[in-house]
């Protein structure tokens, strides 16, 4: 069985709701079925046939093809198969997905990964603003799971972000890791300013020296056993994180946020 | 255009009428008398075997006010779960725990509801509060100004000054906050709140000012007697939520002296000391003060189990039941001079002791107090569950083996810790009509309201009589508006915009002089700017207020 694929005719002007495009909604659908399926766009909807040429059958494997960034709510809350992005993606990539895998050629935008139970999400390029952070008021972010951006990702990575990794290949905006109750995030770019504002527990692993803010205390150089394990189970990723080069057990360690619990902490290669 | 609806069992507690079938008669939005034979009818509704009540009013529902806007501000995903879609006639919003303006007045007319009053209008932000409901459809509505805790007074009371001067005040600020009704949170204690006290009784001074709850609750009565106001003081009393309270609540009305004074939601004020928890009921001794004192009426602010969010003038309080906060985000805040404001989101649960406890003590109030025109059904909304909830209650009311069965499912201690089972009461169609109708009119002072006499504003709700008493409820098959169908089988038909009731009890003009300094020195906004203007409530083409007489008025 091939790959069910939605190539894209044309880009709408309006956003369009892609949330009915998921492996557990297809599966025992019939093609004319999937091609009759509404989206919303707008104000509109539009059957899934207007915007897209579908082949294939495999409903556990899902391609789209000619993807731009209004393409919003892709792989939400998906459970189990895997979805493969050609191109951009929009907003809520794998919103609250529970499993299965999604990979982005692209960029993603805003709230890539937002409250991701589990699973696996990769994106090629950059991420927006709230990568695995949760909905505005809501108290918790990705609760499980691996995300891992090459590119750069945008502001507040992690925003109450409670288990699973982040791994950034490039670097991450201002308030990295903020008010995150646990779970690590892994930069090895730059970070921006305040990283782990209001941080409550949690590791954020920095390959470069981050310019903290003074609630963040100094616990001196540290050796940590732990680190190499970590890297370990990265190791069948595609990614710098999986590079023999890439392991390290030396870091200064800061403790923090002091303004909050305190049981946070930012590790930095050393 | 005459209307007429034929054949109805009519419930009308206000002329005495308990279960007749009888003919009514609308027209021009007033209920008329039956016109001569010639007079042609223009819509006719056979309401044979029909129930036929006036419009419910919710005398305790917080609508309208900062607060509501925090509450909304807070919880997104409340709004995230109940999100209601537009239509032709209505607009879009979202509901739950505290519902957009227009779903508020939707939900309210589609269970039968055509008023509901603002208990906690602050003078300095009634304009928002005022404004805020003007966007409520199909309801009236009307404020009660919150008092008690504002420096003006308390600057007047340890200056020493006369009655005479406070009830100039209070009549000054009611007529220019556009209140119709006066009611004071934890009297004193948001003041002494801001001096660091924590916890203020009855006759426990405030720290800063030197007066105690007791003396602000006495001149305040006296001050909204003499004046003529009709609704008597309206009190959230002291130590709200507190174990043992239960004493506090029965000072509070011997305290009053006799005055006419109208305690709100006691379910709250009703708790004991006693068993392992040391958390009991106090609804039978509350209950049986109630009934001895004809000067005081309550409603119950009912708990119902499920999601909602507390939102109180009562910052002492609020900020000392944050750490229940569920979900774990809540806020306090300081309202200039004047107030305060918290609002705490909260889980009850029935498997929660305490929470089925103050389940069960509601319901014990509800069936321990006699007389059905002094108690009034409310939940707080949404302080004890959002208004949705009414028809529940009712059927909690009215249905003894349900009871029972809900009663048997709550946390086991609390089952043993109340009377309820015991209580054989069921409270009948003609008593809910005067809790919800011809009572609440009358406790508020509503003129040619909750009555189906000829004379009256045609807000009239039709129901189908079902054993079930919340499909019932529900379900309205009819709803009038001053005369207009706004929702037929329980959803909106049509819309229009209720009246906002006010009194305007006299003052000397001579009180403004102090007022003017005070504003001058201590306030945000000049004297001139606090008073709203008739024009203001009305300029927008929609809202209209609607002055009601003070005792002694010639009708």
């Amino acid at each position: 069985m091939s790959a069910l694929t939605f190539t894209l005719k044309y880009r709408p002007d309006q956003r369009v709701d892609m949330s009915p495009l998921v492996c557990h909604h297809l599966q025992d659908l019939a093609l004319p079925d999937i091609a009759a399926l509404t989206l919303q766009s707008g104000k509109c909807k539009l059957r899934v046939d207007e915007l897209f040429t579908i082949t294939g059958s495999d409903a556990q494997t899902i391609v789209i093809k000619n993807s731009f960034a209004k393409l919003d709510f892709i792989g939400k809350e998906l459970q189990g198969g895997s979805i493969t992005v050609e191109g951009d993606t929009g907003a809520y990539l794998g919103f609250g997905m529970k499993s299965g895998e999604i990979k982005v050629s692209g960029n993603a935008g805003l709230y890539a990964a937002c409250e991701m139970k589990n699973g696996y999400l990769e994106v090629a390029g950059n991420v927006g603003d709230f990568l695995g952070a949760a909905l505005p008021g809501n108290k918790m972010g990705m609760k499980g799971g691996v995300i891992l951006v090459k590119g750069d990702a945008g502001e507040r990575v992690g925003d109450h972000m409670r288990r699973g990794s982040i791994l950034i290949e490039g670097n991450a905006g201002d308030y990295c890791g903020s008010r995150m109750t646990a779970g690590t995030i892994a930069v090895m770019g730059k970070t921006g300013r305040y990283p782990g504002y209001a941080m409550r527990r949690g590791t954020l692993l920095l390959w470069n020296q981050p310019q903290l803010s003074a609630s963040f205390n100094d616990c001196g150089a540290h050796t940590l056993a732990f680190l190499p394990i970590l890297f370990a189970s990265f190791n069948k990723l595609n990614s710098r994180f999986a590079a023999e080069t890439a392991v390290f057990n030396r870091v200064q360690r800061y403790a923090g946020d002091m303004s909050e619990m305190g049981r946070g902490e930012v590790l930095v290669k050393l | 255009m005459l209307i007429k609806l034929t054949g109805g069992t009519v419930y009308d507690p206000a002329s005495g009428i308990d279960g007749q079938q009888q003919d009514i008669y609308i027209q021009d939005g007033r209920i008329v008398k039956k016109p001569a034979e010639e007079v042609k009818v223009d819509k006719e509704y056979n309401l044979k075997g029909k129930v036929v009540m006036s419009g419910a009013i919710d005398m305790h529902t917080h609508i309208g006010g900062g607060k509501c806007n925090i509450a909304r501000t807070l919880l997104p995903e409340d709004h995230r779960q109940d999100p209601v879609m537009r239509s032709d006639i209505t607009r879009s919003g979202c509901g739950h725990a505290m519902p957009s303006t227009f779903v508020t007045g939707y939900r309210y007319a589609e269970m039968g509801y055509t008023a509901g009053f603002e208990p906690a209008v602050l003078p300095i932000n009634a304009r928002q509060a005022h404004m805020e409901m003007a966007d409520i459809p199909i309801l009236d509505k009307g404020g009660y100004v919150m008092l008690g805790s504002d420096d003006y007074l308390l600057r007047l009371l340890t200056a020493k000054k006369d009655q005479k001067a406070i009830n100039d005040y209070v009549a000054w600020t009611m007529q220019f906050a556009k209140a119709i009704g006066v009611k004071v949170v934890n009297p004193g204690a948001i003041s002494a709140f801001k001096f660091n006290q924590r916890k203020l009784d009855l006759d426990e001074q405030n720290s800063h000012y030197g007066v105690t709850p007791r003396d602000i609750l006495r001149v305040l009565a006296t001050a909204v007697k003499e004046i003529g106001v009709p609704h008597p003081l309206h009190v959230h009393g002291c130590n709200l939520g507190v174990p043992g309270n239960m004493q506090t609540t029965l000072d509070t009305i011997q305290g009053i002296g006799g005055l006419p004074m109208h305690l709100t939601h006691i379910q709250f004020h009703s708790y004991g000391t006693e068993g392992d928890f040391k958390f009991s009921s106090g609804a039978a001794q509350i209950a049986e003060a109630v009934n001895k004192n004809k000067n005081i009426t309550i409603d119950v602010g009912q708990v119902m189990f499920g999601q909602t969010v507390t939102a109180s003038g009562d910052s002492m309080l609020q900020h000392a039941n944050h750490k229940h906060a569920s979900p774990n985000k809540w806020m306090t805040m300081d309202i200039e001079c004047d107030a305060g404001c918290g609002v705490v989101p909260f889980k009850y649960k029935d498997q929660n002791f305490v929470n089925a406890l103050q389940w069960a003590i509601g319901l014990e109030t509800f069936l321990l107090v006699n007389d059905p025109w002094r108690i009034f059904l409310t939940t707080d909304h949404p302080n004890g569950a959002p208004f949705t909830s009414y028809p529940h209650l009712i059927r909690l009311l009215m249905d003894r083996s349900f009871r029972n069965e809900v009663l048997s499912t709550i946390h086991p201690e609390a089952q043993k810790m109340t009377t309820l089972a015991s209580i054989t009461r069921e409270y009948t169609l003609q008593e809910i009509a005067i809790m919800t109708r011809a009572g609440a009119a009358r406790l508020i002072g509503l003129k040619d309201r909750g009555g189906l006499s000829a004379g009256n504003w045609a807000d009239i709700t039709v129901y189908t009589d079902n054993n079930d008493r919340q499909l019932m409820f529900e379900k309205p098959d009819y709803v009038f508006k001053d005369g207009q169908l706004v929702v037929v089988n329980g959803k909106v038909v049509s819309t229009k915009w209720g009246t906002t009731h006010t009194v305007k009890p006299d003052f000397d003009a001579s009180v403004e002089k102090g007022l003017k300094d005070y504003f001058n020195r201590f306030l945000t906004m000049k004297l001139a700017n606090f008073k709203i203007s008739d024009d203001e409530m009305t300029e927008d083409g929609r809202g209209s207020i609607t002055v009601q007489p003070l005792k002694g008025d010639v009708a």
